[in-house]
C-alpha cells in the first residue's frame, strides 16, 4: 500500500462540497465532514482546512477548534479500518480496559495509549484504534464497533478474532461473533 | 433614556437602569466583586465564575457579570455561600495553574495571584493538577511568550484577538478538562497569522501570555563601558509609564522620564518624536508624490489610497491579510526603525562614534516592535539598526530596580541632534495622530497656509470611534501644486485591527475612494498599545489621549517641518525627502506572508 503522508482533497472537490452546501445551516460542520471523508485517508489535512477556510472566510483558528472539539474529525491519517472501543462507565465496568489492552498489543500502540492519545493508526495505515467515552448502547456493554458495525458483549477471545480477520488478505466481511 | 429599576445590593437599595449586569451596579454602590474573564474591552464570557453572587430566592448562584439585574432583585454578595464557593472557585483554578509565583514574570501583576492573597488561600483543598498536563511554552516568537501551564482558560486572549483585533491567532480548543488555548495546529505563535501587537499580553490576567523581556540584556549593555548605549522613547510611553510608577493615568511624564533614563545609564536619551516628525517629511512628500502620479500622470502602477506603515502590528496583519495591498502601504519605515538606521550612521558620524559600539535600545509602548526590530531588511546601517525593544512596563520595572523614586525625579530635557521634537510628533501616540501630524505639513507645503481648522487642531480625525473620515478641500495652492488645485483629499482612520479589516474589505469591494489612511493595529492608536502599562481600559485610553493632546498643545513648534533638528539633518545628511539616503535608510519593503 502506498502511504502518502502529504495526501490532501483536491480543491476542485473541496469547491464542490462548498458549493453543495452554501447558505445552508451547519454549513461549515458539513463541509468539514465530507472533506475528510474525500480524503483517502479520512482525516482533515492542513492543507485542506487552510483550503476551506479561505473559500468559507471562517479563521482558520477557528476551524482547527471545531475540528477538535468534535471526536467526529481526524486530525492525522487514519487507517483502512476502525476498531472503537468503548471506554464509558458501564463498558469499563463489564472490562472495556481488557479490550484496550487485547489491541494495545499492535507495536507502538500501547505507548500512544499511555501518553495520552485517544487514537492510535499503525504505521501500515491498515487499522486505526480509537475509545470513545460512550455509545449509548451500555445495556450491551462491552461495546466495540469495527468499521461502523456495531458488536456487544465482545470478550477478549472476540476481539483478538476481530482483530486478526482485519489483518488477514481476504477478510471475512461478514464475520459473526458467537 | 433606558428604564430606571430597583434592586438591593447587600440590602442597600439602588436604582439602576434595566439591562445594567449585578457586576456594575453593585460597583455603583461602591460593592467590588472580583472577576477574572471580564474586561471592559470584551464581550461576557461568564466561564471563570469568580464573580458569583446568591440572588435571595434562587436555589443556585449567578455570574454578577452576566446577570442583569430585575426589578426587586435582592442581591448578596458576601454571604456565607458566596464567600464558600468563591474560594473553592479560586482554589479550583489554582489546582490547575502553574503556582510557581516567585519565578513568575507576572509576579505581582497576576489577577490569580492577587485574588489568591485577597482569600488567603493558604492550604490546598484539592490535588494540583498541574503534573498531570504536558503543557508547552512557545517562546520562538520575538515578542510574546505563551506558556499554557499558566492559562486559566478565561478566553480574555481569544475574544481579544477576535473581537479587537479580527486577527483569530489564538483560539479554544478541544473540550472539558482537555481545552485549551492554541492557534491553527498548535504551531508556535510566530508561525502563525499573530501580528505579535500584544493585545493578548495586555489583557491576560495571569503570566500565561507575557512578553519577551530583554531588560538584562540591556543592564549588560549599560554596564558594558566599550559600548554607547542610545535610547529613544515612543510617543506614548511618556503618558503610560507614570501609572506603573504611581501616577494616575493620564499624567504626563516626559521629564521624569528622561531622568530616570538618564539615570540607569544610557549615554544618550533620545526621542522617538524626532524620527515621527522625519516620517511626516517623508511620507508626505511621498503621499504627494503618489497624488501627483496617480491624478496627472494617470501611472497605473501608482497606488492610492496611500497607508501609514508606522504600526508594526499592522503591517505584519496586511501581510497576512491583503498580501496583494502591499502596494498601498507607505515605503517609509516606522520612526523606531528609522531612528535606529540613523543612530548607527548620521548620530555616529557626528558624535564621532564607531557604530559597532553603539547598541540602539527603543522605550515602546508595543510589542510588535520587538518583531519588527528582528525583521531582516532592518540592517540598513550595516548593523542591527535597533538592537533591543523594551515595552513601557520592562522600562517602569528597570526604574524599579534601580531603586529610582520616580516621583521625586526632577525633569530633564532630551538629549540634542535626534532628540528635538514637535507636537505634532508627540500625536503620533494617539489613533489620528500620524493623520492629523501628516495633514498639517502637507497642507502647508501645498498652499503655503496653515491647516483651516482652530488651533491646528483637526478635530475630525481625533476621537474613539473604530473608523472615523475626513476631507479637506485644497484651495488656492502654491504654484507647484497646481494639479492639486479643488482637489478635495480624503482621508480615513481606523484603529484596532478589526476596525483596519473594515476598511481593507470596502477597499477592496471598491467601494471606498480614499486618498490617505491611517491604520494603527492597537484600540486608541499606540496609547493602548499592549507593551502599554495593565490594566488599559476604555476610559484609561480616552485619558492618556487626552494628555498626548496637551502634551501637543503645550509645543512651542507644532509642525514638523518645522522641527529644528529636521531641517538641519536634510541640511546636513539627508538633503531632501526621497532622496537617495532617506530611501536607502529611512524605506523599506514588505514581504507577503499566507494566512495560517
Amino acid at each position: 500500500m502506498n502511504v502518502n503522508l502529504e495526501n490532501q482533497v483536491d480543491t476542485k472537490i473541496i469547491d464542490e462540497i462548498i458549493t453543495k452546501h452554501k447558505g445552508k445551516p451547519g454549513e461549515l460542520l458539513t463541509v468539514m465532514e465530507e472533506v475528510q471523508e474525500a480524503n483517502d485517508y479520512k482525516y482533515l489535512d492542513e492543507a485542506s482546512m487552510g483550503y476551506i477556510s479561505s473559500k468559507s472566510k471562517v479563521p482558520l483558528s477557528q476551524i482547527y477548534s471545531v475540528a477538535t472539539f468534535y471526536s467526529f474529525f481526524n486530525l492525522k491519517p487514519q487507517g483502512k479500518h476502525t476498531i472503537i472501543v468503548c471506554r464509558g462507565t458501564a463498558c469499563h465496568t463489564k472490562g472495556s480496559k481488557i479490550l484496550l489492552d487485547d489491541l494495545t498489543t499492535l507495536p507502538g500502540c500501547k505507548d500512544a495509549f499511555d501518553a495520552g492519545e485517544t487514537s492510535f493508526t499503525t504505521d501500515d495505515k491498515l487499522i486505526t484504534i480509537k475509545t470513545v467515552a460512550c455509545f449509548g448502547q451500555c445495556a450491551l456493554a462491552p461495546v466495540v464497533a469495527v468499521d461502523g458495525v456495531i458488536y456487544s458483549n465482545v470478550t477478549s477471545e472476540q476481539i483478538k478474532k476481530l482483530l486478526e480477520n482485519l489483518q488477514e488478505e481476504n477478510k471475512d466481511e461478514n464475520i459473526r461473533l458467537s | 433614556m433606558r428604564k430606571k429599576i430597583k434592586i438591593s445590593i447587600n440590602g442597600e437599595s439602588v436604582e439602576v437602569e434595566k439591562g445594567t449586569s449585578i457586576l456594575d451596579a453593585a460597583k455603583q454602590t461602591g460593592v467590588i466583586i472580583p472577576t477574572l474573564c471580564y474586561h471592559k474591552d470584551l464581550c461576557i464570557a461568564g466561564n471563570c465564575r469568580v464573580c458569583v453572587v446568591e440572588i435571595v430566592g434562587q436555589k443556585r448562584l449567578a455570574p454578577a457579570c452576566a446577570t442583569p439585574c430585575e426589578d426587586g432583585m435582592d442581591v448578596l454578595t458576601n454571604s456565607f455561600k458566596v464567600r464558600n464557593s468563591r474560594k473553592h472557585i479560586i482554589e479550583l483554578l489554582l489546582s490547575e495553574h502553574n503556582t510557581e509565583c516567585t519565578s513568575c514574570y507576572k509576579n505581582g501583576g497576576c489577577e490569580l495571584q492577587l485574588l489568591a492573597s485577597e482569600y488567603k488561600i493558604m492550604n490546598q483543598d484539592f490535588i494540583n493538577l498541574v503534573p498531570f498536563h504536558n503543557y508547552t511554552i512557545d517562546m520562538f516568537s520575538p515578542s510574546i511568550i505563551k506558556d499554557d501551564s499558566k492559562c486559566i482558560r478565561c478566553q480574555r486572549c481569544v475574544r481579544t484577538c477576535a473581537e479587537l483585533q479580527g486577527v483569530n491567532a489564538l483560539t479554544m480548543s478541544y473540550k472539558g478538562d482537555h481545552a485549551k488555548v492554541t492557534t491553527f495546529f498548535e504551531k508556535a505563535m510566530n508561525d502563525v497569522v499573530c501580528t505579535n501587537c500584544g493585545q493578548c499580553v495586555n489583557h491576560c490576567p495571569t503570566g500565561a501570555l507575557v512578553e519577551k523581556n530583554y531588560i538584562e540584556e540591556v543592564w549588560n549593555a549599560i554596564a558594558d563601558k566599550t559600548k554607547h548605549v542610545v535610547v529613544q522613547t515612543a510617543p506614548a510611553v511618556r503618558v503610560g509609564l507614570g501609572e506603573e510608577l504611581g501616577f494616575d493615568p493620564g499624567t504626563r511624564v516626559t521629564g521624569k522620564m528622561v531622568a530616570a533614563l538618564k539615570r540607569l545609564g544610557f549615554d544618550a536619551v533620545m526621542d522617538t518624536d524626532f524620527t515621527a516628525d522625519l516620517t511626516i517629511m517623508e511620507e508626505g512628500t511621498e503621499l504627494l508624490t503618489r497624488l501627483k502620479g496617480a491624478l496627472v500622470d494617470k501611472n497605473p502602477t501608482i497606488k492610492l489610497p496611500m497607508a501609514t506603515s508606522c504600526s508594526p502590528g499592522w503591517i505584519k496583519y496586511i501581510e497576512h491579510m491583503y498580501p496583494n495591498y502591499l502596494d498601498h502601504l507607505s515605503t517609509c519605515k516606522s520612526p523606531q526603525q528609522m531612528f535606529g538606521a540613523l543612530v548607527k550612521t548620521y548620530y555616529a558620524k557626528a558624535r564621532n562614534l564607531d557604530p559597532d559600539k553603539i547598541v540602539s535600545v527603543s522605550i515602546m509602548p508595543c510589542t510588535a516592535k520587538k518583531f519588527e526590530a528582528n525583521r531582516p531588511e532592518m540592517h540598513d546601517s550595516n548593523y542591527r539598526d535597533i538592537d533591543y525593544v523594551l515595552t513601557t512596563r520592562e522600562l517602569a520595572i528597570m526604574i524599579k530596580q534601580a531603586g529610582i523614586d520616580f516621583l521625586k525625579l526632577k525633569d530633564m530635557h532630551f538629549d540634542r541632534l535626534m532628540g528635538e521634537s514637535t507636537g505634532a510628533g508627540v500625536i503620533f501616540g494617539a489613533t489620528g495622530g500620524v493623520m492629523e501630524a501628516a495633514l498639517r505639513t502637507a497642507y502647508e507645503i501645498v498652499t503655503g497656509r496653515e491647516v483651516p481648522f482652530d488651533n491646528l487642531n483637526i478635530t475630525p480625525v481625533r476621537g474613539i470611534e473604530g473608523v472615523r473620515e475626513a476631507s479637506i478641500k485644497i484651495e488656492n495652492t502654491l504654484k507647484a501644486w497646481s494639479f492639486l488645485e479643488g482637489v478635495e483629499l480624503k482621508c480615513a482612520v481606523a484603529h484596532g485591527l478589526v476596525n483596519a479589516k473594515k476598511v481593507m474589505d470596502s477597499i477592496v469591494s471598491g467601494k471606498s475612494h480614499y486618498h490617505f489612511i491611517e491604520f494603527m493595529a492597537c484600540p486608541g492608536g499606540c496609547l493602548g498599545g499592549g507593551g502599554q502599562p495593565i490594566p488599559t481600559s476604555p476610559e484609561i485610553r480616552a485619558k492618556r489621549a487626552e494628555a498626548i493632546y496637551a502634551e501637543d498643545e503645550g509645543m512651542p513648534v507644532r509642525k514638523s517641518h518645522l522641527n529644528p533638528e529636521v531641517i538641519k539633518i536634510y541640511k546636513d545628511f539627508l538633503i531632501t525627502p526621497l532622496g537617495e539616503k532617506s530611501h536607502h535608510l529611512l524605506h523599506t519593503k514588505y514581504t507577503p506572508r499566507n494566512r495560517f
